[in-house]
């Protein structure tokens, strides 16, 4: 296994730890208490031993207290959302596409060797076979495909193996109000992290006069923007971004904020990193 | 409308359609001032963006290509213009019957206050000439730009008394008119023409040199007894309105002095313009270019994106 940066190993660290504790009642890995330990070996209890791993069996057998020792199974499922619909290629200097990649590039950087890494494209998982490590990062991130937000995670909530991470980089444009529920449903069975491309003009519209904008999906809009209409843009992406978190928030995601300077960072951000 | 150059302006017409093509392919050209946006949709919901002022520069610019290419064609049309060269003689009947004083204070009072009213609102240049009627035609003031000399020559018009000689009046006005230029006749009486040559054979004359007549009869319908006599002063109206058509005025009734004022202040104003085919390719030219200079600043000059 090659060494992880200190990001990459930060994030992985939160997302063992989410396991060990449910960031809200019947979150996943409360639900499948048990699964994934191996057995190590019985020594003696000692002060503080959690005393749902006595062995009372073996206590009895040894007429002393004995705990389990177990190794935590620290194999992960990195799923990873990465929206590079037209919506996403436009930016200052450079792609919010761009900036995905590299948060999306950041996360299979977190993979272990037992890890598995996958991507949600459209409908299917790519890969499709059982690679785990590198191997299965560099094929979920060479993968190719038409991007659609809501079969993505519709997917994520059949497809994927309960307690998997996953993230989601996107500008969610094609979020619709009725997919609450699923953003409901996969905050119960994964861990999930939305990566929010905020809008590239979210500090100022540098539009003045006649002007010509040119739809990232097609379509021409010429019109003049004023004082006014600069103010209207510079409320409306503010209220946009906000409403967007507190909805993800609200269904239990971590969320953070996709730059497009640094797509890397803007991940390592979510995850407090 | 016309055209001096009908080829050119078709020419014209095809270059400017040409350039409107061109145009609208400029406008939905990627360049490098287009700010790519990721949804327009969310844009224009949030934003409100002012697009009508895009689509008026537009037809603006359609509108300045339009006039350029009439322009290239040198277009002429009728148009009123400001009469430079207008001679008027105002004929007032003098009569006895214009004593009557159904139209106070007294027809002849009337009159003459509405020949002043006729003078102030006439244009400056135009020159005018007061003829008085009874039973013969009196040259009062003879044809003068000089419109407060008018005014005042209008206190030497007699006091009425006599007969009508319509006819006379309007042949005196037709000998005193110049060869040329915009002339008309205005002829301000109450009765029917009863002695001189026939008015209505002069006003078919003065058509033919395209002097019109208008015509104000003056008097209510029940008439007005004409003081110091017991004859009642009539108005035969189809005469009036006959001399008027055959030379191509316009007849109008006036019961009350206000009424008078009122027709003469209006003939003033409208004897004050005459139709003329005047060459418009100025008025085209400039239009053109300052609508296209407005489009220019207004939507690439001041447009920007940074």
């Amino acid at each position: 296994m090659t060494a992880r940066s200190a990001p990459a190993e930060r994030i992985r660290q939160a997302l063992l730890n989410g396991r060990r504790r449910p960031r809200q009642p019947g979150g996943s890995p409360t639900a499948r208490r048990g699964d994934g330990y191996e057995f190590v070996e019985l020594r003696a209890y000692v002060a503080g031993d959690d005393v749902r791993r006595i062995d009372w069996a073996a206590s009895a057998r040894s007429c002393e207290v004995q705990t389990r020792v177990i190794l935590e199974d620290i194999s992960l499922t990195l799923g990873a959302m990465l929206d590079d619909t037209p919506s996403m290629r436009v930016g200052r200097k450079r792609s919010l596409a761009a900036a995905a990649r590299e948060a999306v590039e950041l996360w299979y950087a977190i993979a272990a060797a037992d890890d598995r890494c996958v991507r949600l494209i459209g409908n299917a998982l790519h890969p499709v076979n059982a690679y785990r490590g590198a191997s299965s990062a560099a094929a979920a991130l060479n993968a190719t495909g038409t991007f659609d937000l809501r079969s993505s995670l519709q997917l994520a909530r059949t497809a994927l193996r309960p307690g998997a991470a996953l993230v989601l980089a996107s500008d969610c444009f094609d979020l619709k109000d009725e997919d609450d529920m699923t953003l409901f449903a996969l905050a119960r069975r994964h861990d999930c992290t939305l990566l929010l491309a905020r809008d590239p003009w979210y500090d100022e519209l540098p539009l003045s006069g006649v002007v010509k904008l040119r739809g990232a999906e097609g379509g021409v809009l010429r019109a003049y923007v004023g004082a006014p209409e600069r103010e209207r843009y510079w409320k409306a992406v503010r209220s946009r971004e906000s409403a967007l978190l507190r909805r993800f928030t609200a269904a239990g995601w971590r969320t953070g904020l996709l730059h497009e300077s640094d797509g890397a960072a803007s991940l390592a951000g979510a995850f407090g990193a | 409308m016309s055209f001096a150059h009908p080829l050119r302006f078709a020419f014209a017409v095809v270059a400017a359609i040409l350039f409107a093509v061109v145009y609208a392919r400029l406008v939905r050209r990627k360049t490098a001032h287009d700010l790519a946006y990721s949804n327009l949709a969310f844009f224009a919901d949030a934003v409100k963006p002012r697009t009508w002022i895009p689509r008026a520069l537009s037809v603006s610019a359609v509108a300045a290509i339009v006039a350029l290419a009439f322009a290239a064609g040198e277009p002429r049309m009728t148009a009123p213009v400001p009469v430079r060269d207008g001679s008027v003689f105002i004929c007032i009947d003098t009569s006895g019957s214009m004593a009557a004083g159904d139209v106070a204070p007294t027809r002849a009072a009337a009159a003459l206050a509405a020949a002043r009213a006729f003078i102030e609102e006439s244009s400056p240049g135009t020159r005018i000439g007061i003829i008085a009627f009874s039973s013969g035609a009196s040259m009062i003031q003879p044809l003068s730009s000089d419109h407060s000399q008018v005014e005042a020559a209008l206190a030497a018009v007699p006091s009425p008394s006599g007969a009508t000689a319509i006819g006379d009046a309007l042949r005196l006005a037709a000998a005193s008119f110049p060869s040329g230029g915009h002339r008309l006749v205005i002829l301000v009486t109450d009765g029917v023409s009863n002695v001189g040559v026939d008015p209505e054979h002069v006003a078919e004359w003065l058509g033919t040199q395209k002097i019109p007549v208008y015509t104000i009869g003056i008097g209510t319908p029940n008439g007005g007894e004409i003081p110091g006599s017991s004859d009642e002063a009539t108005i035969d109206e189809g005469a009036l309105q006959s001399y008027a058509n055959v030379s191509g005025g316009a007849y109008a009734r006036a019961q009350n002095a206000t009424q008078l004022h009122d027709a003469l202040a209006r003939l003033g104003r409208v004897t004050a313009f005459e139709r003329k085919r005047v060459d418009v390719t100025g008025a085209f030219t400039l239009g053109g270019v300052v609508l296209l200079v407005g489009v220019f600043l207004a939507g690439f000059g001041l447009g920007r994106f940074a």
